[in-house]
């Protein structure tokens, strides 16, 4: 009885190159319905789904696309692990489906190669038919069958055809027993691994070691980097070192160079069961309406101008497009709270619910709509093939910073939301270079800083025109926007020379043809990235409102609060009016906006601004600021919302109008320091809170999304840690010089 | 000229050379044959510059060499 039979759950492992059409077929297989997470402990996505056929219960594993079965990256070292059931005891592999691209199977075949030698029951997909044949690529498939000795499935994933077929192949060869074979490497190699994993048998019997496979002994062999071996063994095991080195010693000897020997072996046998079976058009390949698109889309000046409109028109659809989805989604959750205050009594519960969840969960929703269409447009690119370009074009711009072109739409995005910008670095394969992306992306100036720019821009620096046809403000919005670039710039710089430093890897990518974006496939992203985004943000930014709101509202003492002078002055002046007038109802509103301003200031939030002051001071700041900076941890823009309350303008100024705008800094213009009665908001005080929130990583959603990609806590503990360092620094420095040029 | 072994870099728009050598840190070599980009691989520059872009067996792809990875050519034809 072998394993599956056992089980009634078969579990298939689908492997391939990178733009075989693989994650097509997957979703032939095994339609929309698909689980999509982590594997345990790496940031390597894993994705499966699930299939029926003749009874059998299958799930289906998509393994990230691979040109080689060589641990020396996560993705990689994942791949291996899973489909030798080393990684956890549930999934272990019953089948492997290997998928091949038609037109170029001379490569694809090298992994194929690698995965035979596992010895586990394999299905061959050979995917994208059509594009072979438009090449003029003849394949004879009985013959291929027998040279490679499994069944050989022809398929075009993209119009269903071969799925059957292939369902059924997986059906009736799920069964068969795993068998040893031997690779094509040679003899010498052979024997080396045959004494390895000997002695790795016998050491097995000691405590803390477990069994080596022996396709992993061959690995161990040709990783002359160690990367394999770090990752097994640790960084000791010297033993096992030497041995390894000793090994690579004789082999060389014998002639063979490590890891040479692995690429001539196995494209001597790619060779051999090509010869014969395959036949490439005599004339060179034709010119395909590819080639003649990718002259215009790759060209320097053509190739950079589409590119430029492209993200242009990306800008301008998920800042202008998302605004009535937003505006609704505000309006929604207003009416909503709105609603629930006149259901519920006043009191703690109805605060937290109205002030503290359902604003909280408004706050992450609004975002939806961009993230939604930053990733349509992302995934549209990305399914067409035009992502690819995008990078090539980028790369040299890129490469310079020290980041491939793959962290360009990363980062452009980054300018809309962090959020969806770090998530789309799942397309940089490089681990340190998208971790670095990762990390600087919250430097981008977002679009959730612009209301606190344009509200504090607005109120503080003059209209005055520079050098004839700039304004100062612009230019004041410009330079915060030049600050955010210039600082990543920076911290990559230092990243990539101290915390993630490390050979990078040579940039290869290939450009696949262009085709026509499928739809489900780029729609299914969408959600699934949208799903993610509410789940892990939500989660998240709903927490630390809860937090904020319980600090802002309690101890909530109205003895203490309603025996301040300014409200028993209020109140008498209310007694002394007509009830019934336009001045008594303004009177009104203007007492309980001062009455819910005290009880912030008396709250715990306001007592912790009181108490952080010192540390502030030194940027100009008093503890009303303070106080307010505290508060928008969890999203920078409530900083508006909060310095409105706390400088007793009501919680109903709307800061974005221009009506409102002008009050808010009428207000803010009139605040003095507690004590000495000296105006608060100078210029570089102003200066010093803008470079704040230009540099901080005030945004817990954001923070969140760190951790989920990374799976971490330190990653954002680290980007939350030095954002704050430098947006401290960064406001320092410009109140202190601002005030020395001022004075 | 027949036999002329340049740098990828010097290959001319549209000319096809044969890879001759491809020299550099082992694993990052090792990375590139297993791409398809080995000795004796036919291809056709399509874009120069650094990255490049090369046609490979009737796909292309996008490369950046440097100080530390080097892939010499030899021209094959003239023709182009």
């Amino acid at each position: 009885m072998t394993a599956s039979t056992e089980r009634d759950l078969t579990t298939v492992a689908l492997i391939g190159n990178p733009n075989t059409g693989k994650s097509t077929l997957f979703g032939a297989l095994v339609g929309v319905r698909q689980r999509v997470g982590n594997y345990p402990g790496v940031t390597v996505e894993r994705r499966s789904g699930h299939m029926e056929f003749a009874g059998r219960k299958i799930e289906m594993i998509d393994l990230p696309g691979l040109y080689s079965l060589a641990p020396r990256s996560r993705d990689e070292m994942v791949a291996v692990d899973v489909l030798l059931g080393r990684l956890d005891q549930q999934t272990s592999v019953d089948l492997v489906v290997c998928v091949l691209d038609a037109s170029n199977l001379r490569r694809n075949l090298y992994l194929l190669s690698q995965v035979l030698e596992l010895g586990m029951p394999t299905v061959v997909a050979v995917n994208m038919l059509d594009v072979a044949e438009g090449r003029g690529v003849k394949i004879d498939w009985k013959e291929l069958e027998n040279r490679l000795g499994v069944p050989v499935i022809p398929t075009q994933a993209v119009r269903h055809v071969g799925i059957a077929d292939l369902k059924a192949a997986i059906h009736r060869t799920a069964d068969l027993r795993p068998t040893s074979r031997t690779g094509p490497l040679p003899a010498a190699f052979h024997q080396e691994v045959e004494q390895l994993g000997a002695w790795f048998e016998s050491e097995q019997k000691k405590p803390g070691r477990r069994p080596i496979a022996r396709y992993l002994v061959e690995r161990l062999i040709l990783d002359a980097n160690g990367y394999l071996a770090g990752e097994l063994f640790g960084s000791d095991a010297q033993e096992i070192r030497t041995r390894l080195e000793e090994s690579r010693q004789r082999l060389l000897a014998a002639g063979y160079r490590i890891p040479g020997v692995e690429t001539d072996a196995r494209y001597a046998w790619v060779q051999e069961v090509l010869d014969g079976v395959v036949s490439e058009p005599a004339a060179g390949y034709p010119v395909t309406w590819s080639d003649r698109l990718d002259h215009v889309l790759t060209h320097r000046v053509w190739g950079s101008s589409i590119f430029a409109a492209v993200m242009v028109l990306l800008f301008q659809a998920v800042f202008a497009g998302a605004v009535p989805f937003m505006d609704l989604i505000d309006t929604a959750f207003a009416s909503l709270g709105q609603w629930v205050e006149t259901l519920m009594a006043p009191g703690a519960l109805r605060s937290l619910l109205v002030d503290g969840v359902i604003a909280g969960v408004g706050g992450v929703i609004i975002f939806l709509p961009q993230i939604l269409i930053l990733f349509l447009f992302i995934g549209i690119l990305e399914d067409c093939g035009y992502m690819a370009r995008a990078a090539y074009l980028m790369d040299k711009f890129m490469s310079r910073v020290g980041l491939s072109g793959k962290s360009f739409i990363p980062m452009i995005s980054s300018f809309a939301c962090a959020i969806p910008g770090i998530m789309a670095t799942r397309v940089i394969e490089n681990d340190r270079d998208r971790l670095t992306t990762i990390l600087v992306a919250p430097l981008m100036t977002c679009s959730a800083r612009l209301p606190v720019y344009a509200l504090l821009i607005a109120a503080f620096v003059p209209a005055r025109p520079v050098l004839g046809v700039l304004g100062l403000r612009g230019l004041t919005l410009f330079a915060l926007y030049a600050l955010g670039i210039g600082t990543a710039v920076v911290v990559v710089l230092l990243l990539k020379r101290t915390l993630l430093r490390g050979a990078t890897p040579p940039f290869v990518i290939e450009l696949p043809s262009y085709k026509w974006p499928s739809l489900p496939t780029v729609l299914h992203r969408v959600v699934e990235r949208g799903w993610l985004f509410l789940r892990c943000a939500g989660t998240m930014i709903l927490a630390v409102s809860i937090v904020v709101w319980a600090a802002l509202y309690f101890p909530h003492n109205a003895a203490s609060v309603d025996a301040q002078p300014h409200l028993v002055q209020l109140r008498v002046e209310l007694g002394q009016t007509d009830p019934g007038s336009d001045q008594y109802a303004d009177l009104e509103a203007r007492y309980e906006h001062e009455r819910s301003g005290e009880f912030q200031r008396q709250s715990y939030l306001g007592r912790a601004g009181h108490a952080i002051e010192p540390v502030f001071r030194p940027l100009g700041w008093d503890w009303r600021i303070s106080c307010a900076v505290l508060a928008s941890f969890p999203a920078r823009e409530i900083v508006v919302a909060t310095l409105g309350v706390i400088f007793n303008l009501g919680d109903d100024v709307d800061a974005e109008s221009a009506e409102g705008a002008a009050t808010f800094g009428e207000e803010l213009h009139a605040a003095t320091w507690d004590h000495s009665g000296e105006k608060l908001f100078t210029l570089p005080v102003a200066l010093s809170i803008l470079v704040f929130f230009a540099l901080c990583a005030q945004c817990a959603a954001t923070l969140a999304v760190i951790r989920r990609e990374t799976n971490s806590w330190r990653w954002p503990l680290f980007t939350f840690s030095y954002m704050t360092i430098l947006a401290y620094v960064g406001a320092l420095i410009t109140y202190q010089v601002g005030t020395w040029l001022a004075g | 000229m027949v036999d002329a072994v340049i740098p990828l870099a010097l290959l001319p728009k549209g000319r096809r050379a044969c890879v001759s050598r491809i020299s550099g840190q082992a694993d990052h070599v090792h990375r590139l044959e297993e791409f398809g980009l080995r000795g004796g691989a036919r291809i056709e520059m399509f874009r120069p510059g650094n990255p490049c872009i090369i046609r490979m067996a009737g796909n292309k792809v996008c490369l950046r060499s440097d100080d530390l990875l080097q892939v010499m050519v030899r021209l094959t034809d003239t023709d182009s």
